[in-house]
């Protein structure tokens, strides 16, 4: 039995090898084995752990951003000058329209018909099936995206775009889709475009205050990041959402005045057509007191709701250059495009010319150089300077002879600013410029401000070479932007404090609350208020005495001060092989108490250009306009000198309905002179020239009494090279009316340049015929 | 001693290497084993309710129709069947399974070759695998891993001291073994070949063949291996994938990468059961054949050791039987079924670890599939059949 037993075994039972093999298989499978991915879970799950975990949760985590509002820019009185408002950007998932079936036709000439685009090139953004987003149009207006809306609903129509009568088989298109975005608008299009700059397709700021206060203008944008499952939509049961609120943008207000703005572009447009200005004009009126700056302006312009397009003239340059591939062409276009979107009043520099003298002036005066009451200069057209071969010359070369320091002003002498260059000496005037800032940029808070450059000390402070110095002191062979130089100025004008200039007085929150207020900052007191008076009553002498070189900017009722400065750009010439003057005045009023100052810049007066070239004869009288229009609106009321009534034109006053002697005696009240009363009718039913229109001040009025006027045309006299009151008269033979522009001063050499309706026409008597007065004898380089 | 003495009466039968078939006095079933499985099945459903919601919910015009319990329904029911079947399974005596062996091994190459027959194999992803019986699809495949199992052990015990001769010992299980994969093949079917050719060689191995062909058989596959490498582009983008699944995070790597990210975010505690992130559609085959890094996600490494270890005690615990089984046939389909489960427990893991190149090879008792699940249960059953016969449990 029990060896049996065992003789079984031997026969049926597993043999020792089977049982080793299995025991072996036992170990390797279930033991070993496990050991093995044990140590390899260790690894990933505690050793790599944190690596895997992140980029788990990088991959699970989905972002959405909320988009802030970006700020309002206003003007100082509230004027939006640029504002955000929402639109939509319209595009299409190919791929759903694939998916559910939709018609890609139909789509494409239903948006190409609302959005008024091409045809076949929506359709070919259809064809891409892979797609799910192909920007269609981006921008658009509320109007019109209500229509996509519509169309995207798709009324009574199936996926196809076919009609259908059952509600069941209406269908919305799926693949038509429309996304919230926000759009910049510019409410006065290109008013002060260089100074309010504009936005990219971001909504970020690429240039001017847009770009300076993007932060705070953008606001924080909020997000929302939540857990999401690989489709992008919400995890189930995980409530992980974390919000962060959008902040809005605050809000500017600058201390841009919408309406000195608006006049300073339109007397420099005037200006740059009638000189022919080849380079555009500058610009920048700024408040003495603060550093505030109420306009600044650089033309051309462009308009800020289309930066991209050029103005016709550059647009005319890119096509006619000769440019063979598109590369160039658009090399080409980014040239002209940077070029019109440069502001020159500040990222532009200059050799500022005689404008300069005002520093030099209040330096002498300041250091005790020079005094106003006894100092005493001899012109006698040339001055030898050591270190210099050759004389230097005087814009007169024939000398002013022996002058005050108010007639060196006054006349722009050369020689006179020269020594007294020499008498403040090297280092003391450099101290100075660094005083009032000319080393430095001004700081003002605006994009794309340059450097300015001048002589290192080593060469200027050289006592054996004072030619350096000598050019300085009149304004030549450094060069400074317009910014710094109406920065510099304005210190000497009010009470001698250099203030930092600015565009931004108030940020407010998005509920209109005020978050923070920006004071005039005062850098340092560079002169005395004593030398600023000095300075003041100096400068008046150039624009309010007829001899002044600065005569043209005369403004009749206002005390302006001002300084006359023509620069050659040197090098400019030594590459284009001819002269480019640089016209500028920078003027300031009213001169007893100054409240805001014009500087002005004429860049390369054309041949088409009927002045003489000067900053006396050409930028004097765009300063002298611009003032003339601004003071009155800033709230400076005019003070009429003796006689200076006469020379502001008047408003003819009504007269119909008076009787004869009333209006007689109405008349003589306005300033005029009743030169005929036709008709004997007891009331006037009639008047020459109308009631309202604005004629020079003495101009003889015609009064009807019950007849008609006899309206047979006249020929219009030559009015041109007459002193004001002389081509009044003149007019007046032919029965005609002027009017004035230019410089309205009582002076010998103040005559008409020009007429607005041509010598030899046929007018009707009566009409009004506008004369420009200049005095053409401050032409030249001071 | 009764018991042993009513066996002999079966010495003289055709089973002349005595494998009992008498049910009426057999033992009780091996107790550690049986709730081995079913801790393991139950865990192995709680885990497709957890790793297979997501998928289910974000699936509204497919399948599930948007049910969220739509896989963990379906898996329950059959592992409720697979209990059954087990236990079904454990009552036929080992006489019955050696009997319908040969008929098993010749269903199941039919299967196979049926399953190649278009209209009746269905096709997907581009292998043609699965015969739909209308409420669910199963793999004939599946069933030719226990006919392997189950037939190569007759052909042992017959050959016995002849299995050292190649006549024997290699040339009809290589003709058998040769036949299956051209089957598979033609399907194709990567992990089922790899899986079968492994059953093959270790029936081999414990049959009694010499060492020496194991060397040679190891140079072959190294061969073979070189040769798939070579010529299939795909076998190359699947080598690359696994040395630097990083490298095409989005492409070739996204499977290994997402599952690297599932395993290594559960840390040693996990995230907690039911709050793996990775499911959230990231994870691809998440209830199925990556369900083990849902699990290490969820459980953390702790709870996925836990599960290991369970394995790995069912393992031993079936070599363990299979080493006392009473008779040679039962030692044989016991290692075999073990090691079965062995292999496909440790190549899951593997591939989702990225220990080895990527193939996709199930979870058992863990990943859904009704079918795969009620055969799983069945060899389970049958290793419990064995372990009636075995006398001293310990």
């Amino acid at each position: 039995m029990f060896k049996k037993r065992r003789e079984k075994k031997s026969l049926t039972s597993p043999n020792s090898m089977m049982l080793r093999r299995t025991l072996f298989l036992m170990i390797v499978c279930g033991i070993v084995a496990f050991i093995a991915l044990g140590a390899r879970l260790f690894k990933l799950q505690i050793i790599d752990h944190d690596t895997y975990e992140s980029a788990a949760v990088e991959q699970q985590l989905r972002q959405t951003t909320v988009s802030a509002h970006r700020g309002t820019l206003y003007d100082r009185n509230m004027n939006i000058l640029a504002m955000s408002a929402s639109v939509s950007n319209i595009y299409i998932s190919p791929a759903e329209i694939k998916m559910n079936e939709e018609n890609p036709a139909y789509i494409a000439q239903g948006l190409a018909d609302i959005l008024g685009l091409d045809y076949n090139e929506v359709y070919e953004k259809t064809l891409n099936t892979d797609s799910w987003y192909a920007t269609v149009a981006r921008k658009v207006e509320d109007d019109v995206t209500e229509q996509v809306r519509q169309f995207k609903e798709n009324e009574g129509r199936n996926a196809q775009g076919e009609l259908v009568t059952d509600e069941k088989d209406h269908k919305s298109l799926t693949g038509v889709k429309i996304e919230e975005a926000s759009k910049r608008y510019y409410p006065y299009g290109s008013l002060a475009c260089h100074v309010i700059g504009f936005v990219g397709s971001d909504d970020h700021g690429l240039s001017g205050l847009e770009l300076y206060y993007d932060k705070a203008l953008s606001g924080t944008d909020g997000r929302i990041v939540r857990a999401t499952n690989a489709n992008g939509t919400d995890m189930m049961f995980t409530d992980f959402e974390d919000y962060y609120d959008a902040v809005d943008g605050q809000s500017l207000v600058l201390t841009l005045d919408q309406t000195v703005q608006f006049y300073l572009e339109k007397h420099l447009e005037t200006a740059a057509e009638t000189y022919d200005l080849q380079d555009g004009a500058a610009g920048i009126v700024m408040d003495v007191n603060t550093a505030g700056i109420l306009g600044m302006a650089s033309l051309g312009n462009f308009d800020l709701n289309n930066y991209l397009a050029l103005s016709p003239e550059a647009q005319e340059r890119v096509d006619r250059a000769d440019v063979h591939t598109e590369e160039e062409r658009d090399t080409l276009l980014e040239q002209e495009r940077q070029l019109q979107w440069r502001n020159k009043a500040m990222s532009d520099t200059y050799e500022p010319g005689s404008v300069f003298k005002i520093i030099t002036l209040a330096t002498g005066l300041e250091c005790g150089a020079v005094d106003p009451d006894t100092s005493a200069f001899f012109c006698g057209g040339s001055i030898n300077v050591l270190g210099r071969t050759d004389p230097l010359n005087c814009a007169n070369i024939y000398g002013h002879g022996d002058i005050s320091l108010a007639e060196a002003a006054k006349y722009s002498c050369n020689v006179a600013f020269v020594t007294i260059g020499q008498m403040i000496g090297a280092e003391t005037f450099y101290k100075y410029i660094r005083a009032f800032g000319l080393f430095d940029r001004t700081h003002v808070d605006l994009a794309g401000e340059s450097d300015s450059l001048w002589w290192s000390d080593d060469v200027f402070f050289d006592k054996s070479n004072l030619s350096q110095l000598a050019a300085a002191s009149f304004g030549q062979t450094f060069t400074i932007t317009p910014m710094q130089l109406i920065t510099a100025v304005s210190a000497v004008a009010n009470g001698g404090y250099l203030m930092e200039p600015y565009f931004v007085s108030e940020f407010l929150n998005a509920d209109g609350t005020v978050a923070s207020q920006r004071e005039p900052k005062v850098i340092r007191q560079v002169v005395s208020e004593q030398t600023s008076k000095t300075c003041c009553e100096i400068l008046e002498g150039v624009v309010n005495e007829a001899d002044g070189t600065g005569a043209n900017a005369y403004v009749p009722g206002y005390r302006v001060a001002g300084k006359t400065g023509t620069s050659e750009d040197v090098v400019y010439e030594a590459v284009h092989g001819t002269k480019k003057y640089i016209c500028s005045f920078l003027g300031f009023a009213p001169a007893d108490d100054p409240k805001v100052a014009v500087l002005v810049l004429l860049e390369n007066p054309g041949p088409d250009n009927p002045y003489s070239v000067g900053g006396g004869t050409m930028a004097a009288p765009v300063v002298g306009a611009v003032l003339q229009d601004i003071l009155p609106y800033l709230g400076v009321a005019p003070v009429y000198g003796e006689g200076e009534e006469a020379l502001v034109d008047q408003r003819v006053p009504r007269l119909v309905g008076k009787t004869p002697e009333e209006a007689k005696s109405i008349l003589e009240e306005a300033g005029f002179v009743l030169k005929d009363t036709v008709g004997g009718g007891a009331a006037v039913t009639a008047q020459m020239p109308a009631a309202n229109a604005k004629v020079a001040a003495g101009s003889e009025i015609i009064l009807y009494c019950g007849e008609e006027p006899v309206l047979e045309p006249v020929e219009m006299p030559d009015l041109r090279g007459l002193s004001y009151e002389v081509a009044r008269i003149r007019a007046s033979w032919a029965g005609l009316y002027v009017r004035g522009t230019g410089t309205m001063m009582k002076s010998n050499y103040v005559l008409t340049v020009s007429q607005s309706v041509e010598p030899g026409m046929m007018v009707d008597p009566g009409t009004i015929v506008t004369v420009t007065l200049n005095d053409a004898t401050k032409a030249g380089i001071f | 001693m009764a018991a042993r003495e009513n066996t002999v009466t079966y010495e003289n039968t055709r089973l002349a290497d005595y494998t009992y078939d008498n049910s009426i006095e057999r033992g009780s079933i091996d107790l550690p084993f049986a709730l081995l499985t079913l801790l393991l099945l139950t865990v192995g459903v709680v885990m497709v309710l957890s790793a297979s919601f997501a998928r289910a919910y974000y699936d509204p015009s497919g399948t599930t129709n948007g049910n969220a319990t739509y896989y963990f329904v379906r898996q329950a029911l059959f592992a409720l069947c697979g209990v059954g079947v087990m236990f079904v399974c454990s009552r036929f005596p080992m006489g019955f399974y050696r009997r319908i062996s040969g008929i098993v091994m010749m269903a199941s190459v039919a299967l196979l070759a049926l399953v190649l027959v278009p209209g009746i194999g269905e096709k997907a992803n581009n292998a043609r695998r699965w015969i739909n019986l209308g409420f669910t699809t199963f793999q004939p495949s599946e069933i030719t891993k226990i006919a392997v199992i189950l037939f190569f052990s007759v052909l042992i015990c017959n050959f016995k001291e002849k299995m050292k001769t190649i006549r024997y010992g290699i040339l009809p299980f290589v003709v058998i073994l040769g036949g299956i994969c051209l089957l598979l093949v033609m399907e194709p079917h990567m992990s089922a070949i790899i899986i079968i050719l492994a059953i093959g060689m270790v029936m081999l191995f414990l049959g009694g063949l010499p060492l020496y062909w194991f060397v040679g058989g190891g140079l072959g596959v190294g061969a073979l291996l070189g040769i798939g490498y070579a010529l299939f582009p795909y076998v190359r983008d699947r080598f690359y994938a696994w040395l630097n699944p990083f490298a095409d995070a989005s492409g070739d790597g996204y499977q290994i990468v997402q599952s690297l990210y599932s395993i290594g975010s559960g840390g040693l505690l996990g995230l907690g059961l039911g709050n793996s992130r990775q499911k959230y559609l990231y994870l691809p085959e998440e209830h199925n054949d990556f369900i083990f890094s849902v699990i290490c996600e969820e459980l953390g490494f702790i709870g996925a050791m836990l599960i290991l270890t369970l394995f790995a005690l069912l393992i031993i615990r079936g070599f363990w039987l299979s080493m006392h089984a009473r008779d040679r046939y039962s030692a044989l389909v016991g290692a075999g079924i073990t090691t079965h489960l062995a292999m496909q427990v440790i190549l899951n893991v593997a591939v989702c670890t990225n220990s080895i190149p990527c193939t996709g090879i199930s979870l058992p008792l863990f990943s859904y599939g009704g079918t795969a699940l009620l055969l799983q249960m069945a060899e389970l059953g049958i290793v419990l059949s064995i372990s009636r016969d075995v006398a001293e449990k310990r």
